[in-house]
């Protein structure tokens, strides 16, 4: 497989992903994405590695393995101060997390709004494949991804 | 190795010497060593430090000991 062939099913692999996940809210069975997310992962694991024009050496090992510790390493920091956060209104409050506004009413409404650490656990991760991208970019760049020669 | 660069010590090397004395591209060097040209050329600039594994292999490719090549500078 071409490494843009791969690209390109791992697009449409996010996009069935989502698909799932409303499939998961609208049968409300959190099991179908967890499922699916899993398959997921394991497809886009056995496709990568049947890329054959995969270019990866030590350096481009050394920019992978730098970006994602300083990522690690500062998501850490995120996660244990917002998990704390979570804690104390977990402590705070009989239900742990107030119920959502208006617009969105819960059903059935003795459910724990469990949905709202979920979110914010999203977000998180989502902020750190930006981390992890923008790391990627630093250390690519210290190590000269760009760089262009006379040759 | 390439914590040394962060340490302010640094390797030099005369990769490009050699290239040039072997008639060699940073292209066809790295295909020989299996990295990527990119690799090749950032060795070359001081920007990264190789393994030991790939400063041997550049060191025998052009027939002479890794020294040198490759010297190791502490100021």
């Amino acid at each position: 497989m071409k490494q843009n062939t791969f690209y390109f099913l791992a697009g449409i692999l996010g996009l069935a992903e989502v698909g799932f996940f409303w499939i998961s809210v609208l049968f409300r069975n959190p099991a179908i994405i967890v499922v699916t997310f899993i398959l997921g992962i394991l497809l886009i694991y056995s496709a990568k590695r049947t890329i054959s024009d995969r270019r990866e050496d030590e350096r481009s090992a050394l920019i992978t393995q730098k970006a994602g510790a300083r990522t690690l390493e500062v998501f850490f920091v995120l996660f244990f101060a917002i998990s704390l956060g979570s804690l104390v209104m977990g402590f705070a409050t009989p239900l742990g997390i107030p119920p959502p506004p208006k617009p969105f009413p819960r059903v059935p409404h003795d459910e724990p709004n469990l949905g709202y650490f979920g979110l914010l656990q999203m977000l998180l991760l989502c902020g750190m494949v930006f981390l992890y991208i923008a790391f990627r970019v630093y250390y690519a760049r210290k190590y000269g991804e760009w760089d262009e020669d006379e040759e | 190795m390439h914590e040394n660069m962060e340490n302010g010590t640094k390797m030099k090397n005369k990769i490009k010497v050699f290239r040039a004395m072997n008639n060699l591209t940073q292209d066809a060097l790295a295909q020989e060593m299996g990295v990527a040209r990119q690799t090749i050329l950032a060795i070359e600039k001081g920007k990264y430090d190789p393994s030991l594994d790939l400063a041997f292999k550049i060191a025998r490719r052009f027939g002479v000991n890794i020294n040198d090549v490759f010297t190791y500078d502490e100021s």
